[in-house]
């Protein structure tokens, strides 16, 4: 099944890209990348005041009970700016596993100021370069928490964590508060994103799932954060698409405009190719995801998404950097914000690795 | 049910009772001519159930219904492999062409009706051997004879000509003005004096192209369908006429599910192939591009549905398709290792992984060759600049040759 976008969901996806447009500054993403343990402030405010927080929130818990379709064109508009917030995809992800698993008192407790954007969350899953090892390191037992969680998203200002972790031999998910975590900032080629290494030794924490159950939400929950990544993905490659073009079309070399030359105009319309494919596999997964149809296909549904915005978004920093030449490569000229977000993205909600095998899995049924 | 999904269901109803008589296992083992007869007994059993020309007028023979139907019959249509190749283009191209801008509505009504059921074959004749994806660079001509004119020259990479009753050509009536401005439009009989047809093998080992040679050969002013000198536009509107056709994300070769049953019964190092991480991951990254050109379809559908125009990303699916395909061919006989030196001319490419990849680059070049579609994309949708044509504006007979 595949979309067309309602009104309501046009009107969203209008706004988002007017407001972002208007208070997008390449400067201060720049000045961003300089530094450890700052968010871009402006866009994190202008998502709590445009209710993006809240999004994806059930109205019940102060949200406005939306889906991945809206999300994800929220997404796809600050992917276009490359705005430099990692609350919203992970937060998401974090609302949807305490909505889904939390007691009635800690949905209370915490998904209200998600909604707010009084709180955040992050989500801690991967290990190493596995995105969901299938039996983690870190260790659950007897109300607390030990281990390590690396270059976990958000993870220098998020307020908690849901975490992948053992329980009796068991994989589980669990809710911590970071305020008793170590937290060591890793300095990245993408700082605004906030990574950090979690450290966790023997902190209370509180048990979600457990066993197959929190093995198919953690997977529910990560193909639908690799859903607003791909559409993330998607709109920076647009934007880069865009970038090429109005480049080619005004730059000149040997008298006529480089756009003329078909080593420069099929390589954008490549670009075009790579962006159209990704958005249409990222419009066909929030769709599914919002129908709650069956798993299988949407786990399908979110690896094609992610596999081509993936494919799109580095391809297009790729080339959208060569059409420019030697201006491309300047720090100034900033194409470089886009390179490092297409790279980060790239690995926030698991690699191309993990997730060619987790689709080759769902179409065989057979695991490498 | 939507009529659209009623309309299906009978479709495929139809189609089910007949798939034994005319469908892919009915075919297997015919030579072309064999073929071609089921074919045109096909086309008949299909007039008379009543699902030719669906979005043709009825007073043409055809259903009036719309193009949304007419989509989804063939897409139904090329799940069972039916003997259609034949009058693909033919009732693709020049029969709607012939509707439109042939004057004589008697005459068109009996070529129209004959079309549909595969009595008569209609081909289009317009690459030349000075040139393919430069159109307007051709050189057949057309002069003026009494009240008629005279037609000299020759065409080529004609599909189906060999069996073709009638064909749309366009030759050149004057040389001095600029190649796009001296161009005009005909009808032309294939059996007329002066037609000579010679078959090319391809690669593939078939000869469903042509040479089509014309010596002489008279034409009356009637059988012209554009005004002296407006034939590219006619040529232009015949190469546009239905911008959304059934597509196959698959590139017209073997579906993605055959790459996976064949990874999964042969081994790479002791262990089954699908285990390995190359294949994987060509499975993986084919399985995305293809879901993308087919959720692009899904989308374009749900648009005219709707009453919108679909947008120009649907042009992506052949250009992606296809050369896709071909490499996936290519990995396919690597799989099969020196088991997969074998071939068997006969094979479908939609099949088999050899046929496939021996057909491919047909594919790659006939309808627009890659570097068209490309140059297509990037000026009339990106809005980049065409490319440096050297000939433009200048009268066709001072062009360097």
């Amino acid at each position: 099944m595949s979309i067309l976008l309602d009104e309501g969901q046009q009107a969203i996806a209008t706004e988002c890209r007017r407001v972002l447009e208007a208070r997008s500054d390449k400067g201060r993403l720049l000045g961003l990348l300089e530094q450890v343990g700052a968010c871009d402030a402006v866009f994190r405010d202008t998502a709590v005041e445009q209710g993006w927080t809240a999004l994806a929130i059930a109205e019940e818990h102060g949200g406005l009970g939306l889906g991945l379709i809206e999300l994800g064109l929220v997404a796809q508009a600050a992917g276009g700016v490359i705005a430099g917030a990692p609350f919203l995809t992970v937060g998401y992800g974090a609302a949807r596993a305490l909505a889904e698993a939390g007691a009635a008192e800690v949905q209370a407790a915490w998904l209200p100021r998600l909604a707010s954007g009084a709180a955040t969350a992050t989500v801690a899953f991967a290990e190493g370069n596995a995105p969901l090892p299938p039996r983690p390191t870190t260790t659950f037992a007897g109300g607390r928490l030990t281990g390590v969680k690396e270059g976990v998203v958000a993870g220098l200002a998020a307020d908690i964590a849901v975490v992948w972790a053992m329980n009796e031999g068991e994989p589980a998910l669990v809710l911590v508060e970071l305020s008793a975590a170590m937290r060591n900032p890793v300095d990245g080629f993408d700082n605004s994103r906030l990574y950090a290494d979690l450290a966790f030794a023997d902190v209370p924490a509180m048990l979600l799932a457990q066993g197959d159950a929190a093995r198919a939400l953690a997977l529910d929950v990560l193909a639908r954060m690799a859903v607003v990544t791909a559409h993330e993905q998607t709109g920076g490659a647009e934007a880069l698409l865009t970038i090429a073009r109005d480049y080619a079309v005004t730059r000149k070399a040997f008298g006529q405009p480089i756009g003329a030359f078909q080593s420069v105009k099929h390589r954008i319309a490549e670009l075009y190719g790579l962006v159209e494919i990704a958005r249409a596999n990222c419009i066909h997964a929030a769709a599914l995801a919002d129908a709650s149809q069956g798993a299988a296909d949407f786990l399908i549904a979110a690896a094609d998404a992610r596999i081509s915005a993936t494919e799109a978004y580095d391809a297009a920093a790729r080339d959208c950097v060569q059409i420019h030449g030697g201006i491309g490569v300047t720090w100034e000229q900033g194409l470089h914000l886009h390179m490092r977000r297409a790279r980060s993205l790239a690995i926030e909600q698991g690699n191309l690795l993990f997730w060619e095998d987790l689709l080759v899995d769902q179409l065989t049924g057979e695991a490498a | 049910m939507s009529d659209y999904e009623a309309f299906r269901a009978r479709a495929r109803a139809w189609l089910q009772s007949v798939a034994g008589e005319f469908g892919r296992e009915a075919r297997r083992g015919l030579g072309v001519e064999q073929d071609l007869a089921l074919g045109r007994r096909y086309l008949a059993a299909r007039f008379d159930a009543g699902f030719a020309g669906i979005n043709w007028p009825t007073e043409m023979g055809g259903q009036g219904l719309t193009h949304i139907e007419k989509v989804i019959f063939d897409t139904e249509e090329m799940g069972f492999g039916m003997p259609t190749a034949y009058f693909g283009i033919s009732l693709g191209m020049p029969v709607p062409i012939l509707m439109r801008f042939c004057e004589d509505k008697a005459f068109v009504r009996e070529r129209v009706l004959k079309a549909l059921r595969g009595e008569e074959i209609w081909c289009q004749l317009f690459s030349e051997p000075a040139g393919g994806s430069d159109l307007a660079g051709l050189r057949t001509r057309a002069e003026v004879d009494g009240n008629g004119w005279k037609l000299n020259g020759q065409k080529v990479w004609t599909s189906w000509a060999q069996y073709c009753d009638y064909g749309v050509i366009v030759a050149r009536t004057d040389p001095t003005v600029p190649k796009h401005k001296g161009l005009t439009y005909y009808w032309v009989d294939m059996k007329a004096p002066g037609v000579e047809v010679r078959p090319i093998k391809l690669a593939g080992g078939d000869s469903h192209v042509n040479e089509v040679f014309f010596d002489d050969v008279r034409l009356e002013d009637s059988q012209r369908m554009s005004p002296v000198g407006g034939g590219f536009a006619v040529a232009m509107a015949t190469l546009m006429i239905e911008r959304y056709v059934a597509t196959d994300s698959g590139g017209f070769g073997p579906h993605l599910d055959l790459f996976v049953d064949l990874a999964r019964d042969v081994e790479v190092n002791g262990r089954p192939a699908i285990e390995d991480g190359r294949i994987r991951s060509q499975i993986a990254r084919n399985h995305a591009m293809r879901a993308g050109l087919e959720s692009i379809t899904t989308r374009a559908m749900l648009m005219m549905q709707a009453g919108m125009e679909p947008g120009p990303e649907g042009s992506l699916n052949k250009l992606v398709a296809v050369r896709s395909r071909q490499k996936l061919s290519e990995l396919a006989i690597d799989l099969q290792g020196n088991a997969g030196l074998a071939f068997d001319p006969h094979a479908s490419q939609k099949e088999n992984w050899t046929a496939s990849w021996l057909n491919a680059p047909t594919g790659r070049i006939a309808g627009g060759a890659d570097e068209m579609l490309l140059n297509t994309i990037a000026e009339r949708i990106l809005g980049l600049p065409q490319d440096h044509r050297p000939d433009k504006g200048v009268p066709f007979n001072q062009i360097p040759a």
